[in-house]
């Protein structure tokens, strides 16, 4: 057979595919719920404890789950949520890339009729329904600054603060900047300018941008990190210049953070940081879900809520107690009596 | 016989029915009308991306800064036609005032907006193409350094011109562009299609064509033979920034924001689809027909691995898995090809 008269065949056998072959979208449903956990990138503790949350979870409930890792580009969750559509899936669990991406994501979902959460990233605006759960990082934020600013306080001298900013697509990372700048403008006599620093939430990058705004001004003695991933290129450049002190010492530098992490948990034990934001991993993740199943089983195709965190602040003064209200620290504990056993 | 099978020019379009037929007795959403739509959605803008790469790959080079191009054209042209800038965001950069402000872009809600910012876009990615090529051709840079420069550079300018913001608000008609149809024919198809076609006169119908395959097969010989060189290989950067360009209007329509991220992973699928299309990474081999063919498959793949339940690690290396077993079956064919010297054709 000629290659012309092969591709003929070829052809035809493909038309006839798509004319025909199409199933109805009910021709194979099962009764087992299918959930598509769509998720931008596993790159730092928070995200990869929300996974395992989220899919252990939704597995114990024979829910089947398909995870879909987008490796931090837009357009591909773009169309493995595109494809968890057509797949009729009963629901959508995404962590967008960033707000406006989760936007028109949410749009594909709510055209297809499928309801959709969003995970601890909200969508830019509420054009498009969604359940939303997200902490309320603007407290979570200036909770812990104001903790800190009351620590460099006793230190009876201007400060210069830092901040380590997140991508500003991120509407978490612009809360957080609010909330780090609410607390810093409460003390207009304790702060010099504070100096901005991106990191568009990647740590090397968050490298080199440090190390040049303590090249150009090395008196920092403050630094709020608007995630706890970043302690790790905070300590790798404080400690060659002799500033990675524990709190107690002459030249520490006052640190904070968000997210809740175990990194940011031991720092605190071994006393390198001051405070902490916390977002409660575990209530959002069960809360999504919950949210979700409950639209699945009451067939809303649109469900429409915003669920609030609302975190709280892990400082040096309230660890005894509230430690392990700290994702990070539980996290730590068990794998720690793991260890042991 | 099953050598000649492997050795016809439509083996990958057979490889992809077969695996096709596969997933779909597995997964019958496969060939559900919707899914077929997304499959098809998701094959234009790459397939805009791969005939401009498959130009320079004939010519024996690479373009690396495809990706980049994307970038920087989708930033460029949202701030000409975005209808609103948040200051929030926007405020502190220093284009702020001058090309956009809270009111827009600088052709914000003017009936010129959305076609002076597609040809800009177009027009940038013929530019750097331009100068790209410029550098490969005259000043005998190695092309995969020379984009790799390039998709750097301006993969930063990118950022820096948004300060890694989105732009959000585009005008619906743009959106339309990317989203939307003419009749039961989407638009993204139309135009790609015509840029296919337009590849393929190139390519097989004109003088053009010729001169590039043989630049590619031995650009001594072509020197010698009076091929003006030079200008072919520049021709065949500018052929793929302006391919760059068109897929940058492409996704960022169907993204509806301006991304200075654009493309940032997408380099992989373009220059994998080209190989397991058949186009050459070694120069004067490529038809439009295998960039095609090469697109479906790499969707199709792309596709059939989120029906499946797998854990996500496992989607990326069965991913990379089958790319690497395509480009081996690629080699097996060359090499079968070479012993039983079947002549290739130019086009």
């Amino acid at each position: 057979m000629g290659n012309a008269k092969r591709f003929i065949l070829a052809v035809l056998l493909v038309s006839v595919l798509f004319t025909n072959g199409g199933c109805s979208r009910k021709d194979t449903k099962s009764d087992q719920l299918t959930i598509c956990f769509a998720f931008q990138d596993l790159e730092t503790e928070y995200w990869v404890a929300a996974h395992k949350a989220i899919t252990e979870t939704l597995k114990a409930k024979n829910i089947r789950v398909l995870q879909r890792n987008a490796h931090q580009d837009a357009n591909r969750q773009l169309e493995q949520v595109r494809d968890a559509i057509a797949q009729d899936v009963d629901g959508i669990i995404m962590i967008p890339q960033d707000g406006q991406s989760a936007v028109t994501i949410i749009g594909e979902a709510n055209k297809a009729g499928i309801p959709i959460g969003v995970f601890n990233r909200p969508p830019a605006d509420r054009s498009n329904p969604a359940l939303v759960v997200v902490a309320d990082n603007t407290a979570i934020a200036e909770d812990a600054v104001a903790y800190m600013a009351k620590a460099a306080r006793r230190l009876n001298r201007k400060i210069t603060p830092l901040i380590l900013v997140g991508d500003l697509g991120d509407q978490n990372s612009i809360e957080r900047k609010n909330g780090f700048y609410n607390a810093v403008n409460a003390n207009p006599d304790l702060f010099k300018k504070p100096i901005e620093v991106p990191t568009k939430w990647d740590a090397v990058t968050t490298l080199a941008n440090l190390e040049a705004a303590l090249q150009v001004e090395p008196g920092v003695d403050f630094i709020f990190t608007s995630s706890d991933f970043l302690y790790p290129q905070i300590k790798a450049v404080l400690e060659p210049l002799g500033k990675w002190k524990p709190i107690g010492d002459a030249g520490h530098v006052i640190l904070g953070g968000l997210d809740g992490d175990s990194t940011a948990y031991k720092l605190m034990r071994e006393g390198y940081v001051d405070a902490t934001g916390v977002q409660d991993l575990f209530f959002e993740a069960d809360a999504i879900m919950k949210a979700l199943i409950e639209a699945i089983e009451k067939d809303r195709t649109k469900p429409d809520k915003w669920i609030q965190d609302p975190g709280f602040a892990l400082t040096q003064e309230n660890m005894a107690e509230r430690q392990m209200d700290m994702w990070g620290c539980r996290i730590l504990k068990e794998a720690e009596a793991g260890t042991t056993k | 016989m099953p050598g000649g099978i492997v050795l016809s020019d439509h083996f990958v379009l057979v490889l992809t029915v077969v695996y096709f037929l596969l997933i779909w007795s597995i997964y019958p959403h496969m060939a559900a009308r919707r899914n077929i739509a997304n499959l098809f959605s998701n094959v234009w803008p790459l397939l805009a991306l791969v005939i401009g790469q498959m130009f320079v790959l004939i010519v024996g080079g690479i373009d690396l800064s495809q990706t980049s191009i994307m970038a920087v054209t989708s930033v460029l042209g949202a701030m000409i036609m975005a209808g609103r800038f948040d200051p929030a965001k926007f405020e502190h950069n220093p284009l702020w005032g001058v090309v956009f402000s809270e009111q827009g872009g600088l052709l914000a809600g003017s009936g010129w907006a959305v076609p002076v910012a597609i040809m800009l876009m177009l027009a940038v990615g013929v530019g750097i193409g331009f100068v790209t090529g410029l550098a490969v051709a005259k000043l005998k840079m190695p092309p995969f350094m020379v984009t790799l420069v390039a998709m750097s550079f301006f993969s930063g300018l990118a950022i820096y011109l948004t300060r890694s913001e989105n732009i959000m608000h585009l005008p619906e008609s743009f959106i339309a562009v990317g989203k939307g149809s003419i009749g039961p024919v989407p638009s993204a198809m139309l135009i790609v299609v015509t840029l296919a076609a337009l590849a393929f006169v190139i390519l097989n119908l004109s003088i053009l064509g010729r001169w590039l395959y043989a630049v590619g097969q031995n650009i001594r010989t072509a020197c010698v033979s009076g091929v003006p060189t030079g200008r072919v290989v520049i021709l065949a950067y500018v052929f793929s920034g302006f391919c760059a360009g068109l897929g940058s209007i492409l996704y960022s329509a169907r993204l509806e924001a301006g991304r200075p991220t654009l493309g940032r992973n997408l380099l992989l699928d373009v220059i994998g689809a080209a190989v397991i299309g058949g186009i050459s990474l070694y120069g004067g081999k490529g038809r439009v027909l295998a960039a095609v063919y090469g697109v479906l498959f790499f969707v199709v793949l792309d596709n059939s691995l989120n029906k499946m339940p797998l854990e996500f690690y496992s989607i990326d290396i069965i991913k990379g898995g089958i790319i690497l077993l395509a480009a081996l079956l690629d080699a097996l064919r060359t090499r079968i090809a070479s012993r039983q010297t079947v002549p290739e054709g130019i086009s």
